[in-house]
């Protein structure tokens, strides 16, 4: 923590110290007590940097058994494919050369970009659409308690239920392919933004609300100026929940027929006895997802700073 | 001009008296203020000792409009206070400040509910008054109590309010810097002459910066005594030494224990 520095007032009694007038003019030793120094940026920069290489240990560890077992013959391929054989299987989905399949016939060499797309785009229009609704019943919730009564017993019930169980539903109303893969997205990422908000919004504490109408805020205006900034770190954390949700309920919505997307290879895989592509499906998920949950926290990162602890 | 520059210029500019007659409020079965009355002129400083727990707080928040009273009436220069305003500028012992927003947005915030077209010039001079000059981007969390508490009281101060009412506002701060507050705080209202009504529990504190003090009892919560503090305008740690303070603290805390 940095101390104050001689070349700040410093306060005497009597005579040779300065006036009150001075004091109230000059930065006071407590000032600097706990201010923000490019020193302290640095730290916390080294210490991220650390965090960060901490969170590989275990996964490359891991790695290193799965090679250790794979090349020692202790794991059965036919269990579990070897490392470079899934890296092979991955290379030659990322780079292959393209062979145009028959008709019915998902995909596999070359594919990457067709297949991700499909499942990004899947992902991010119903991930779009839950947000909005998320967002507007989880601030009507928080905002008002006729509204937390009329709509909050339904929403607790709603998100007890699996979205495998939405399945059948969803191929009933939207049909095979498409539209239930947005829906059951939509269906899989809308609880935790619409429950974060919500819950996020009914904490504000009251004294930030009764500040704000004590210099001048309308209350019309309250949502915007007060209860949207201060309960926005939460809403991140349900943001950042729903958008993981969501992408890991894009392969149960890839399951009801369509002929690209991640989850469409996977099943393919599945259906030809393909563990290592399998794999290379499973780690296009966590890679992607892992890549969208750091994108989300980079971009709110400025609103949210201020909560940082 | 907009509808909230206009009501923002009828605002008084100066300080006004604030008056409170039989003020009562019960929470429950809980009676908290039983008949407060009390009257703040222009421009005095109305400091309001009593115990921990004795309804001090519930009785600012009453004259601030953020609570309302069952009983009796609150006014503002002969106006009826209804709900809060920035009128009754409050600060609180945890502060004010918004969190999300820096120093400077901090002050800025009020005059520009307001529509003011001076909102700069504002947050300047009070940046300069507070002595926070180089930390205008800082967020409140990376500044000192202090500096927080110095803030807050500048943040309700940008909007001109002809009435201040601080709860316990120094009282979280240590010894020394408390000490500094107390000196900052009337070179402050010196040059930005406000009606002040502050509580506390601490003698020091309500001597050092009131020009009348006012005893509360343990509640429910009245006035039950009032002392002039006739110890001039250059009041600072050494006044702690003067004389008349040591007798003015000796006659207020007799005062204080029977009341």
């Amino acid at each position: 923590m940095p101390t104050s520095t001689s070349s700040e007032p410093v306060e005497t009694v009597g005579d040779g110290g300065p006036s009150i007038a001075e004091v109230a003019l000059e930065p006071s030793p407590d000032i600097a007590a706990d201010a923000v120094t490019p020193a302290g940026g640095r730290r916390s920069a080294r210490s991220r940097r650390r965090r960060r290489a901490l969170g590989l240990v275990v996964p490359v560890f891991l790695l290193g058994v799965w090679w250790l077992c794979s090349a020692r013959g202790i794991i059965s391929t036919k269990l579990l494919p070897t490392p470079w054989k899934v890296a092979e299987a991955a290379w030659d989905f990322v780079a292959g050369s393209r062979v145009d399949s028959l008709a019915g016939v998902v995909p596999f060499s070359g594919a990457a970009p067709e297949h991700l797309s499909a499942s990004i785009l899947r992902w991010l229009s119903g991930y779009g659409i839950a947000v909005v609704v998320g967002l507007t019943i989880g601030l009507g919730i928080g905002l008002s308690r006729l509204v937390a009564d009329l709509v909050d017993p339904l929403v607790q019930a709603l998100r007890a239920i699996p979205i495998f169980a939405w399945l059948p539903l969803a191929l009933v109303w939207f049909g095979l392919g498409e539209g239930a893969a947005r829906y059951l997205v939509f269906i899989g990422a809308v609880s935790p933004i619409l429950i974060a908000t919500a819950d996020s919004v009914s904490r504000v504490p009251a004294s930030y609300v009764e500040t704000a109408l004590m210099l001048g805020t309308r209350r019309r205006a309250l949502p915007r100026r007060v209860y949207l900034p201060a309960a926005l770190p939460g809403i991140v954390t349900g943001l950042r929940l729903g958008l993981t949700l969501g992408w890991m309920s894009v392969i149960v919505g890839e399951l009801t027929g369509t002929q690209t997307g991640i989850g469409a290879m996977m099943n393919a895989a599945r259906e030809g006895g393909r563990l290592d592509q399998i794999l290379v499906g499973m780690l296009c998920f966590a890679v992607v997802g892992l890549l969208g949950d750091i994108l989300l926290r980079a971009a709110s990162r400025p609103f949210v700073a201020w909560s940082d602890r | 001009m907009t509808q909230a520059q206009a009501g923002h210029s009828q605002l008084p500019q100066l300080p006004a008296t604030l008056v409170a007659r039989h003020v009562t409020k019960s929470f429950g079965a809980v009676e908290v203020l039983a008949g407060v009355d009390l009257w703040a002129g222009p421009g005095e400083v109305l400091a309001l000792l009593g115990p921990s727990g004795c309804g001090k707080s519930t009785l600012l928040r009453v004259l601030a409009g953020f609570e309302q009273a069952d009983d009796g009436v609150v006014e503002l220069a002969g106006r009826p206070v209804r709900g809060p305003s920035p009128e009754r500028g409050m600060v609180a012992q945890a502060g004010t400040l918004f969190p999300w927003l820096s120093l400077s947005e901090n002050l800025g915030y009020g005059p520009r509910q307001a529509g003011r077209n001076d909102v700069e010039r504002t947050v300047g001079d009070l940046v300069a008054a507070t002595g926070l000059s180089g930390f205008e981007d800082a967020l409140p969390r990376e500044l000192s109590g202090g500096m927080r508490q110095r803030a807050a009281i500048a943040q309700v101060l940008a909007n001109r309010p002809p009435v201040l009412l601080l709860d316990e506002p120094f009282g979280a701060l240590d010894a020394q810097t408390r000490l500094r507050m107390h000196e900052w705080f009337r070179s402050l209202l010196a040059e930005r002459p406000t009606t002040v009504v502050l509580v506390t529990h601490d003698v020091d504190e309500a001597l050092l910066l009131g020009d009348r003090v006012g005893m509360l009892s343990a509640r429910p919560c009245r006035v039950v005594d009032s002392v002039d503090v006739d110890l001039g305008d250059q009041r600072g740690r050494d006044t702690l030494s003067d004389q008349r303070f040591v007798g003015l603290k000796a006659d207020v805390l007799g005062r204080v224990l029977s009341a």
